[in-house]
């Protein structure tokens, strides 16, 4: 594994990278060619054109956002999503902070809960949450999507956070201690400045799981059209007769393609928070 | 920490944890206990609503603490009787003869590659081995394949399919699970070895390209719609075999077998990444001097990766294969756009690729039964609870051994 490889091992190397970058790359690649094309269909009969644009045009772009409720669908995701990401980071950090800085009775059992909670999957919390929202008259409502996220997003988000407190060095607490500091001066003035990174992470995944979700939010908003967010508007996109292919990869263009261009900047970030994420799924 | 104590040190880590823990009980514990008091009863379509004179349900039934409980012709629902019931009626089938004589029979078929890894462990702690490890795992692969072939697993297994839908969905995704992973191992390590090859040039770019499908798993449903269109009768890989070779495919999607395939390949397509990204991570934490110590005693590239690089990689790869699993078994939005658990073989009887969450998914839109969804949801919650449990005292484990 030492050795310079021979020429030939480079090359199937390279050729074996190449491939598996082409079959990463296309369907995204493909989805970005569909939205350009005129008419209905993703395909095209045109061999060259599944791989080069040989046509462009705007049109799925404009008919998408104009004559679909998609702008209504962006911003409705878009409120779930900031939402559910400031809250459990808002209500979770205190929380961290203590799960991770102090010693108290109790603390393990907190931790294992974490854990129990973390492996509830969303779809199974389905039953307890549509009813609850029923009762409280959100059901249909962004605020009770919110809602129903945070189910997740909460415990989430401070098991992640008193991960990063745990990397943080102790020390220039203790020496804000000794300089007269209590235990909350230390936490805003010293931990929470230092986390700052942290905590952006942590929203941007709460963000991101908003963003993405859809099982939840096509059961808890059924109705109006209006109100739905913007995966499962595109799913029924997808879903209906006489599929607005065209309509349907500008769609999903512009969903996909900010992700992965945030996901792709911060990957490094990334990385460590979803091996950690790897627990609830 | 300096200078507090006593019930001042009480009170400040009670504020801190306040916000927290309410939130949680809130927003995670209520649901998770009211879950449980559903799943006791025969909640669903027929009787939806609770009776609030009843002592349980006027404490834990927000319809009734909230003062407006709700009016409708249907009756009430009740604890079931008894209030196993949902329990048993979705595990029932598991313990009859033919069902328990089944996993055993299944089990049995699994000891030659349980043993092959036990021997394997006795060699390791020799000094010299006198077979290698691959020759072990050999032996236990063929006995197994020998054994399997010998009692019939396929016929085995579908008697396990046939004792009641929770178990057959439950096997499915299990075999589902056994099949992504030593794949997603393969190609994963593939990748990482590549990537890690220190006379290659522009991997960097390589590496960032390669990862886009996990980023694109952030948004699984509107990605796999793609891939799903790829796979439709009229498809792109159809319109690219009449074009090329001149034929059409079938509908993969619709096809059992295909449709297996299909998932898998998704499936592989999304994770692969996650196990490159952590097995590099691995690799670049191997001492280069091993390997040279190696290339002075002659060894081959391929005795290097079996007796330097998989030992050293384990701590790595271990926790990696168990999480992987775990979200594997609770795949959902992927199956949803590919097949919806489709193709299915009758009404009432889940589909082919219908997974855990799939099928727990589709049951609670379809059947409504509340009450059998709330059992579903804790015997799941216990076995995940254990699994998740298992994989962390297993990264630990791994951890505290090699560091």
């Amino acid at each position: 594994m030492n050795r310079p490889p021979s020429p030939g091992a480079k090359i199937v190397m390279y050729a074996i990278l190449a491939i598996m970058c082409l079959l990463a790359l296309y369907p995204i690649w493909f989805a970005i060619l569909a939205s350009g094309r005129a008419g209905d269909r993703l395909y095209t009969f045109n061999l060259a054109g599944m791989f080069i644009p040989t046509e462009w045009t705007w049109q799925n772009y404009r008919a998408l956002l104009f004559d679909t409720a998609f702008l209504s669908w962006i911003k409705n995701s878009l409120i779930v999503a900031t939402a559910t990401s400031i809250a459990s980071v808002f209500l979770g950090t205190t929380g961290a902070f203590a799960f991770s800085r102090f010693k108290f009775r109790g603390r393990e059992a907190g931790l294992i809960l974490f854990l129990a909670i973390q492996a509830f999957p969303g779809i199974l919390a389905l039953v307890p949450i549509a009813q609850i929202l029923s009762a409280l008259g959100l059901y249909r409502r962004l605020e009770g999507l919110v809602m129903a996220y945070m189910a997740g997003q909460l415990v989430f988000a401070t098991w992640m956070l008193k991960g990063f407190f745990d990397t943080i060095p102790i020390d220039l607490e203790e020496a804000g201690m000794i300089d007269g500091c209590g235990p909350i001066q230390s936490f805003v003035h010293i931990a929470l400045p230092l986390a700052r990174p942290a905590l952006a992470i942590t929203a941007l995944f709460g963000f991101m799981a908003g963003w993405g979700e859809f099982f939840l939010a096509n059961i808890l908003i059924p109705a109006p059209d209006a109100r739905k967010t913007v995966m499962v508007g595109m799913y029924q996109i997808a879903g209906t007769i006489n599929i607005p292919w065209g309509q349907f990869a500008a769609g999903a263009v512009m969903v996909i393609i900010p992700i992965l261009v945030v996901f792709l900047w911060l990957q490094r970030y990334l990385e460590a928070g979803l091996t950690v994420g790897g627990v609830k799924g | 920490m300096i200078g507090w104590s006593g019930r001042r040190k009480t009170l400040t880590i009670l504020l801190f944890i306040a916000p927290t823990l309410l939130g949680i009980a809130v927003f995670s514990l209520y649901p998770l206990i009211l879950n449980i008091f559903i799943s006791l009863t025969d909640r669903g379509k027929f009787h939806p609503n609770p009776d609030c004179t009843h002592a349980v349900w006027k404490i834990v039934e927000p319809t009734c603490w909230l003062g407006r409980p709700p009016q409708g012709l249907a009756s009430p629902f009740t604890f079931r009787d008894p209030v196993w019931k949902n329990y048993s009626e979705l595990l029932g089938g598991l313990f009859t003869k033919e069902s328990l004589l089944a996993l055993l029979f299944i089990f049995i078929a699994l000891l030659p590659i349980l043993a092959a890894w036990q021997v394997n462990r006795r060699l390791d702690r020799q000094i010299t081995r006198p077979i290698s490890s691959g020759v072990v795992w050999l032996i236990g692969l063929v006995g197994t394949l020998l054994l399997g072939w010998l009692i019939n697993v396929p016929d085995q297994y579908q008697v396990l399919l046939d004792s009641g839908d929770f178990i057959m969905v439950n096997a499915r995704t299990i075999l589902y699970v056994l099949i992504c992973m030593p794949l997603l191992f393969v190609i994963g390590l593939a990748m990482a070895l590549i990537l890690n090859n220190r006379f290659l040039r522009g991997l960097t770019f390589f590496r960032v390209a390669l990862i886009v499908p996990w980023a694109a798993s952030t948004v699984a449903i509107m990605m796999t719609l793609v891939w799903q269109f790829f796979f439709r009768e009229q498809g792109t890989i159809n319109q690219l075999l009449r074009a090329i070779a001149g034929f059409m495919g079938p509908a993969y999607l619709t096809k059992t077998g295909w449709a297996w395939f299909v998932v898998v390949l998704v499936q592989v397509w999304y994770t692969y990444p996650f196990f490159m990204v952590t097995l590099l991570g691995g690799l670049q934490g191997i001492p280069l001097e091993l390997y040279e110590a190696a290339e002075v005693d002659g060894a081959s590239w391929w005795k290097q990766l079996l007796n330097i690089t998989l030992p050293l990689l384990r701590p790595v790869a271990l926790p990696v294969i168990v999480l992987s699993s775990l979200t594997t078994y609770k795949i959902d939005s992927i199956i949803w756009a590919l097949t919806q658990g489709g193709p299915t073989a009758g009404a009432g009887k889940p589909g082919a690729t219908e997974f855990v969450m799939v099928h727990a998914y589709k049951q609670i839109f379809q059947t409504q039964a509340f009450g059998r969804m709330g059992a579903f949801a804790v015997i799941l919650f216990i076995a995940l609870f254990g699994a998740t449990l298992y994989s962390l005292r297993i990264t630990r484990i791994t951890k505290g051994a090699y560091e």
